[in-house]
């Protein structure tokens, strides 16, 4: 279960990118860590996430704090998103000082984890990066839709849609922060950024700006 | 997943909500439909709330089709793992379980990952490819679960199925990882899909972590982001001890 391991993107674009999470080893330290993983997420909660949810339960976007705090059980395993590095380190202080006893996991650039992680006073025990992708690779969407859909690791984001959301936005349809949260509520568990979506959302909808005012330019070309 | 034609005004909304693109207009009827070949029954069409006319029908599965949502809806819990999503808890509780120590790599192959979803057939050779090499799978996987030979062979009746993504995850000794990697490269031209490599390392009491070096020797760009243990899961797996 690797679903925030494979995001893509520019080292630029990353630096706001960071989900932490909680969760239990079953059969080891699995009962009674729900109380422990609510405790972690109201202190996520309270560093004002941009996204946050339990993969049991769903998202910030289609249920309340309350809802998210009362659902989550042993088997949850619950995260919150940040842009700001340093609200991960304050985040990872206060969970090493109250000795939750949970596994507590930090995706985003390994380096500035390393120097969040270092601030927050505890340090990397186990890594994991992404090799890239093997295969059929000629099918998969453009590198800047993938972007956005591989925020949700399960792929529920679908490209055609974000495609057709670009479009919307140009069109003045939706705006970019309606596009966003609309695509982050479809990953359930809750850990897709909308802040850096609709960045990747603008970037999308400029190339397909261009794309249109090329084929423009060889369609005047081709009527003279 | 299908589609109740007598409730569904053919608003075409849907359409843009799969990953997978098995929604679609047939032509020959001029009605939206659901290919019940490509649909891996993810869910997230329904969920979507696109569908303003209640068309879209969850039917209860029956096996082997159970195991397109098992492995497509993230929501739906595995038996094997008991954790929600397709894999196993890999390095997320590795300061626990110990799961992959000193000298070792943990490996995943995530088939139809990123958003394309995979055939067992195509699972299945990957399989195969890495038993010939003598891999353990890791147990507690659902794909694990569906390997019934030393050979890879997965249980005939999943062949016809199609998921969002299945994961083949295992260890190895460092030693043995270009030969895993090899075969991988080789095995990865023979898929009508594509998987997502993941490498899994501890990091050593100096602060290295061999994955890194290694992948570079076999030409292999490790991406700059990517997962981070932080160590605070009690009790403590004493790997230096045990190694």
């Amino acid at each position: 279960m690797t679903h925030s391991l494979h995001r893509f993107g520019s080292p630029e674009n990353l630096s706001g990118d960071y989900i932490v999470f909680a969760m239990s080893a079953k059969g080891i330290n699995e009962k009674g860590s729900a109380q422990a993983m609510r405790t972690f997420m109201e202190m996520a909660l309270d560093l004002d996430p941009v996204n946050a949810g339990d993969m049991k339960t769903g998202n910030i976007f289609s249920l309340s704090r309350e809802e998210i705090l009362s659902g989550i059980q042993d088997i949850s395993i619950v995260h919150a998103v940040f842009v700001d590095e340093f609200k991960v380190s304050e985040l990872l202080a206060r969970v090493r000082e109250s000795d939750l006893g949970i596994s507590i996991v930090v995706s985003g650039l390994f380096d500035r984890v390393q120097a969040a992680g270092e601030a927050g006073g505890v340090r990397q025990h186990t890594m994991e990066c992404s090799a890239g992708v093997w295969g059929r690779v000629d099918k998969l969407p453009s590198a800047d839709v993938m972007q956005v859909t591989t925020m949700c690791g399960h792929g529920m984001v679908a490209a055609q849609l974000v495609e057709r959301r670009a479009r919307d936005i140009r069109s003045g349809k939706i705006t970019t922060t309606q596009a966003a949260k609309e695509l982050a509520k479809l990953c359930v568990c809750g850990i897709f950024n909308p802040i850096r979506a609709e960045k990747l959302l603008l970037a999308i909808a400029e190339r397909q700006r261009r794309k249109e005012d090329k084929q423009l330019v060889f369609a005047g070309q081709t009527s003279t | 997943m299908y589609i109740n034609n007598q409730a569904c005004s053919n608003c075409a909304q849907c359409i843009i909500t799969c990953p997978v693109s098995a929604i679609h207009v047939d032509k020959s009827i001029k009605h939206v439909v659901i290919d019940q070949e490509l649909c891996v029954e993810c869910g997230v069409c329904y969920r979507s709330g696109f569908c303003k006319d209640d068309a879209l029908v969850r039917p209860q599965l029956t096996w082997p089709r159970t195991l397109r949502a098992a492995l497509s809806d993230p929501l739906i819990i595995n038996p094997e793992t008991r954790i929600p999503g397709r894999g196993t808890e890999e390095m997320k509780t590795n300061d626990v379980t110990g799961r992959y120590g000193l000298g070792y790599l943990g490996i995943a192959a995530e088939m139809g990952r990123p958003g394309s979803g995979a055939s067992f057939v195509d699972i299945q050779k990957v399989s195969r490819a890495l038993a010939k090499l003598g891999i353990e799978f890791c147990p507690q996987n659902p794909i694990t679960s569906l390997i019934i030979s030393k050979s890879g062979d997965l249980n005939p009746e999943v062949l016809g199925e199609r998921v969002l993504s299945g994961i083949i995850e295992f260890n190895v000794p460092l030693e043995d990882a270009p030969q895993v990697l090899e075969t991988l490269r080789q095995v990865s031209k023979e898929i009508d899909t594509v998987f997502s490599l993941d490498i899994i390392s501890l990091v050593e009491p100096d602060g290295s972590v061999p994955m890194f070096p290694l992948l570079e020797e076999f030409g292999i760009i490790p991406s700059p982001n990517g997962k981070n243990n932080i160590g605070l899961g009690r009790p403590a797996y004493n790997f230096w001890e045990s190694n």
